[in-house]
């Protein structure tokens, strides 16, 4: 892990509609190291899949810096260049819509393959891929009807890995499979990664998922960053009153873990609509610790101890001091 | 007695391939009063069981075997008449998706007061009605019950559907209230709200609940008594702090070990290989594909529910003196 190899500045997307201007996501920054599971977490509406679908050029951002390696992201993918998008590659949450139904598995793998042109044979490469994520070599020939879900899923992995990217945007990537099928996909994720030597923007709204997979976490509301740290440290110490609401509400099945939970903060109202964001704070009318300021102004990202960044009004700049006092 | 009495149930489905045997020999009992969760995960019958119950199959299904028995009733053989009064008096259901659950072209009010309405022993007056229909919303925790009973679904957040799908259940379900996956569908936060206030209802009016979920934790804070379905069998059973602090079957087991733990950890490996087809299902155990503990009985018969502590039972041969050398 060295310097950031994907960074984000003032990040921001606007979507126009006929009832107006929706904000999915505004003024976001995040930067991403090499080898990273960087995980961005959110509720529906928090902006994280738009932030993936920038990553990936299916829509160029609003206004804003985006880049990779060097490269400017600012482009949809159309504009990029051939080897840009040969290096960033993203897997869909639900297996059976991305991929089409009536194409066999080599079929779907060989697509990628065909646009991005290398030196191996089509069919070996097939065969490879298909072994790197796991699956038996007679799947080839087989219809996504005649697969599980979580066999579909690593088909579209193994899709996503034929041109050799360093970056993949996994968009809940388990969110559509049974547990005891999603310990298998994340396992699989994971050793690819190690082998490969990937980085994954890994998005979802399972913190628990999280946990275990993350070494960065990311949380989104309303399309703003509220909270980023290291994984251990955003678990054992989150700051954000957001982030303890969401760690609060989630059902856990031990002891332990519920004791692992922070101060329980109730959950209350919810997320307004992209449409009409609060002013100020947007989380402030579900904050239990909102005062006057948050209604009015919107606080600033601030790094409050090492590498933990919070966006709430109750961490000033002096937080440190208060808390040694 | 309890409640409601599901013995033996055997449900298929008609395909274009052939019969889907799904459920195979079911068992539940819910008591007066009592909160029962059924946990698993998608596609293993938890809604095909209590859909059979309140005999809301799909056309394409029927029930071969079994018999599920209301208050002493058997509801597979009631009348349209008596069945028509145990859904408008007795019991009622609330559905995953709570936009699928609510007809999108007419508004809260019209669908509430039709249900208020059929519901009630006696002709009621428009006012009467909009007064219950504002009780039941105000009591599914819905500020401005005017408002709401004015919008169309589409004007409604997901979680204020759920709470006007409860809002609906309420008006029927005077003994019984059936959950299929009420908070899946929704963000956590919103779920832990529709959790709560369900609780809180379920309390207040002593209503017996089933919980359906394949998310073990919601149901864990929930219900006083679980039972585990794999591929159509009921495969443990037991009080929920039992069944999640000492469970017994394999498949309980790794189920509850593939979850991803928030205190960390790592990833389990989770359990291997497919559920089987329901087109050809195993004769014996079901689970017996992907068993760890396979033996040469598994694939015999189904085994039977063998006790393993007060009240918790595992449908597993590693349990029958005969063949389980590990308990």
């Amino acid at each position: 892990m060295s310097e950031p190899i994907l960074s984000a500045h003032n990040l921001t997307r606007y979507f126009q509609t006929n009832k107006g201007v929706i904000k999915a996501v505004e003024a976001v920054d995040f930067e991403m190291k090499e080898g990273e599971v960087f995980g961005i977490v959110g509720e529906s509406g928090s902006g994280k899949t738009t932030v993936g679908n920038m990553i990936i050029g299916i829509y160029p951002p609003t206004s804003g810096t985006l880049t990779y390696k060097g490269a400017d992201l600012t482009r949809s993918a159309s504009r990029r260049s051939k080897e840009l998008k040969r290096d960033i590659q993203m897997v869909f949450q639900n297996p059976a819509s991305s991929l089409n139904p009536k194409r066999t598995v080599r079929q779907a793998i060989e697509v990628p393959l065909k646009v991005h042109e290398t030196d191996i044979p089509i069919e070996q490469r097939v065969n490879e891929l298909l072994e790197l994520v796991e699956l038996p070599l007679e799947f080839a020939e087989r219809y996504p009807g005649e697969l599980g879900g979580g066999e579909k899923q690593l088909v579209s992995i193994a899709r996503a890995l034929g041109t050799n990217p360093s970056l993949l945007v996994l968009d809940e990537p388990t969110s559509a499979l049974d547990v005891s099928i999603q310990a298998k996909m994340i396992n699989v994720l994971l050793r690819l990664k190690e082998r490969l030597s990937l980085s994954y923007i890994f998005i979802t709204h399972n913190l628990s998922l999280m946990r275990n997979v993350a070494d960065r976490v990311m949380i989104m509301y309303l399309g703003k960053v509220r909270e980023i740290a290291p994984t251990e440290e955003f678990f054992r110490n989150p700051l954000h009153p957001y982030t303890k609401m969401l760690l609060s509400s989630i059902p856990v099945i031990t002891d332990v873990e519920e004791r692992a939970k922070p101060q329980r903060i109730v959950s209350t109202g919810e997320i307004t609509g992209a449409l009409n964001i609060p002013p100020g704070c947007s989380f402030h009318p579900r904050c239990p610790f909102a005062f006057d300021v948050c209604p009015r102004t919107d606080p600033p990202l601030l790094e409050i101890e090492k590498d933990h960044w919070v966006d709430c009004h109750l961490y000033p700049n002096d937080y440190k001091k208060t808390q040694s006092a | 007695m309890s409640l409601v009495q599901v013995e033996n149930l055997k449900v298929e489905y008609k395909v274009y391939e052939g019969w889907l045997k799904v459920l195979n020999g079911v068992n539940i009992s819910v008591g007066k009063g009592e909160k029962v969760g059924i946990i698993g995960e998608s596609a293993c019958g938890k809604t095909t069981t209590v859909k059979s119950m309140l005999r809301l199959l799909a056309s394409n299904g029927r029930i071969t075997q079994g018999k599920v028995t209301y208050q002493g009733d058997n509801v597979l053989e009631m009348s349209h008449g008596e069945l028509t009064n145990l859904r408008r008096k007795k019991v009622s259901m609330i559905f995953q998706d709570p936009s699928a659950a609510l007809n999108p072209v007419f508004t809260i009010k019209e669908q509430m007061y039709d249900i208020i309405r059929i519901s009630a022993d006696e002709r009621l007056s428009t006012s009467q009605v909009h007064e219950r229909a504002a009780g039941y919303l105000k009591q599914a925790a819905l500020p401005e019950p005017d408002r709401i009973l004015d919008s169309y679904p589409f004007q409604l957040s997901g979680g204020m559907k759920q709470r006007v799908n409860i809002a609906f259940a309420l008006i029927s379900a005077n003994e019984l209230l059936v959950a299929d996956e009420p908070g899946t569908s929704l963000d956590v936060t919103i779920e832990d709200q529709i959790m709560r206030l369900l609780k809180e209802i379920v309390d207040k009016r002593g209503l017996s609940i089933i919980l359906i979920s394949h998310a073990l934790g919601t149901v864990k804070n929930f219900v006083d008594r679980v039972y585990v379905m794999y591929a159509g069998t009921i495969v443990e059973e037991g009080p929920t702090t039992r069944v999640f602090n000492d469970p017994r079957h394999p498949y309980t087991r790794m189920l509850i070990d593939s979850i991803p733990k928030l205190t960390g950890g790592g990833v389990p490996e989770g359990i291997l290989g497919q559920v089987p087809s329901y087109l050809t299902p195993p004769n014996g155990c079901r689970f017996v594909t992907r068993c760890p503990y396979r033996m040469p009985v598994c694939d015999g018969a189904m085994p039977a529910l063998y006790s393993t502590a007060a009240g918790q039972a595992a449908a597993c041969y590693l349990y029958d003196d005969k063949y389980g050398a590990k308990k």
